[in-house]
């Protein structure tokens, strides 16, 4: 088994798929976005409760392999407390960190984790799967 | 011979890749050397546009594009070669069918038949026109092992159904469905029959004329040929009766600024500059795999499939998706805690080809509750080590998850 793939998944990635953050369907919170990717499938709900341009909490469920999952998870946890505006540059962040133009490299262990996707590149994807569906959301409320 | 070594040196692509293991030949399978040195010759030597023209290489190449036409018919045992018509692919064949033959004769309350168990590309062409005339489609049911329940497709062929579109093998279950019965019943109706024989042409012995299906489609990238082509046949008084699918060159007999007259079949269903390298290259594909018997080929996939099924199913946490009483070299399954796109990745890294996903199935995936599968797919060029590999490193990923 592939060294590089190994440290992806372990680090990060088998935690979060395993005992994801707030994995529950929170019916309640004030937005519901889908995060969706048609060509395989992977289908994540994202229940984001938002009060005075603040992310109070992130809550999400559905199915997807272990890189959206665990991604999706990190996002949760990482942007629970945050106002919109900082939400916006940690969605950024990540996009950097991910990006396979980009060497930059990030502080949070939880996201640098993810810079070894870009070796898989059929995966970058589910790894961006959530940020993305988030991004277009913080795009639409600007 | 099949999937040794020195049969496998047919196929370049293992010579660049000496380890890769290939299980994806369901998605396309991988071209022999005579194919690919057919279409370069082509180009490097004979390259001319077809019908029309009055110098020597146009004279050849289309002489040698409608001998391919010739060779198909043959290949599927069809009547006639004016029977065949070119297309770009199984999924342009069926649209053609859904538009040209269905649509006009289909009414507000009339039913169309598909199985449970189709690939989108023989589902949403009839979706589409059925909602366009306000017409009900009807899913013939499968049971939970993936085998057409036949006894509730007779029910269902009803006076008011219009076709019967039926897959002849699962791309997702592997089922070889019963088409000879299929086509049958559609007929003591009176009901026209499509066959998608995607999985089917490469591995299995087609007869047209003796199964007596009203059209049979099929891509040449799934036997060995390239993309971008592919073949619909048809009865011979359906495609008289069909009108155009697309209008331009090369499909008419008189024009005026006004009105146009149609060349017969199947001429006038291939409009424009079509994919002529392609058809070389399917005939190419055709003399390849006409040098084996038909039923060998069958049967040495068929048992690849079997052993595989045999070795996955002594893995614990695995479930095979797919189990009908008649299945060609198709498994798909599942892992109790891994995703389908996780064990690709991971066999990725070891030169394993495998597919992961709802291999376009996805009313098949809610049917049986799951988002996806894993799928290694068989060909002539596979064998047992590659299998017995496979199972091995699935092994592996399962303890690497496991902690």
């Amino acid at each position: 088994m592939n060294d590089k793939l190994k440290q992806l998944y372990k680090t990060v990635i088998l935690k979060h798929n395993n005992q994801p953050f707030h994995y529950e369907k929170k019916e309640t919170a004030t937005h519901q976005l889908e995060a969706y990717n048609p060509l395989c499938g992977d289908r994540f709900k994202l229940f984001v409760e938002v009060e005075d341009e603040v992310i109070q909490s992130i809550h999400f469920h559905g199915f997807g392999c272990a890189i959206s999952k665990a991604s999706t998870s990190v996002l949760a946890k990482n942007l629970e407390g945050k106002t919109l505006a900082q939400a916006k540059i940690l969605c950024e962040e990540f996009g950097q960190v991910v990006s396979p133009d980009s060497t930059a490299e990030n502080e949070k262990e939880e996201f640098a984790a993810f810079a070894a996707a870009k070796d898989f590149p059929g995966r970058l994807t589910c790894a961006t799967l959530s940020w993305e569906a988030l991004n277009s959301f913080l795009a639409e409320n600007d | 011979m099949f999937g040794t070594k020195s049969f496998r040196q047919q196929f370049p692509i293992f010579q660049h890749h000496p380890n890769l293991v290939y299980l994806d030949s369901a998605a396309t399978t991988q071209k022999p050397k005579m194919v690919i040195d057919g279409i370069t010759n082509f180009y490097q030597k004979e390259n001319a546009n077809i019908h029309r023209g009055i110098y020597d290489l146009a004279a050849q190449t289309t002489q040698k594009y409608e001998s391919v036409r010739q060779k198909v018919a043959e290949f599927i045992g069809a009547k006639h070669q004016s029977e065949i018509v070119y297309t770009s692919g199984t999924t342009a064949s069926i649209n053609l069918v859904a538009h040209s033959f269905l649509l006009p004769r289909l009414e507000q309350g009339d039913e169309v038949l598909v199985s449970a168990m189709e690939h989108h590309a023989n589902l949403i062409p009839w979706q589409m026109a059925c909602k366009q005339k306000g017409a009900h489609l009807r899913v013939i049911p499968i049971d939970q092992a993936g085998n057409i329940d036949l006894a509730a497709y007779k029910k269902m062929l009803s006076a008011k159904v219009k076709m019967v579109a039926v897959v002849h093998i699962s791309n997702t279950l592997a089922t070889i469905n019963p088409i000879e019965a299929m086509i049958e019943m559609a007929h003591q109706k009176g009901i026209p029959i499509l066959i998608d024989g995607a999985q089917s042409t490469a591995h299995s012995p087609i007869d047209v004329a003796s199964l007596d299906c009203d059209f049979f489609t099929f891509s040449g990238h799934k036997i060995f040929g390239p993309t971008g082509i592919g073949v619909l046949y048809g009865k011979a008084t359906h495609l008289a009766a069909m009108s155009p699918y697309q209008f331009g060159g090369d499909m008419i007999r008189t024009v005026t600024y006004q009105d146009a007259t149609y060349a017969p079949a199947p001429q006038k269903f291939e409009a424009g500059t079509t994919n002529i390298a392609g058809v070389i290259g399917l005939g190419h594909a055709i003399d390849f795999l006409q040098q084996f018997d038909k039923k060998a080929i069958a049967l040495f996939v068929k048992e690849l499939g079997a052993y595989a099924r045999e070795k996955l199913l002594s893995l614990n946490d695995l479930t095979i998706i797919g189990n009908a009483q008649h299945k060609t070299g198709i498994v798909s399954f599942v892992l109790n805690n891994v995703h389908p796109h996780d064990v690709a990745t991971f066999l990725g890294t070891a030169n394993i080809a495998i597919r992961a996903g709802h291999h376009c199935t996805q009313p098949l995936m809610d049917f049986y509750e799951i988002p996806a599968t894993s799928r290694a797919s068989f060909s002539i060029y596979n064998n047992r080590a590659e299998i017995d590999f496979l199972v091995d490193e699935i092994k592996g990923i399962q303890s690497f998850f496991a902690v």
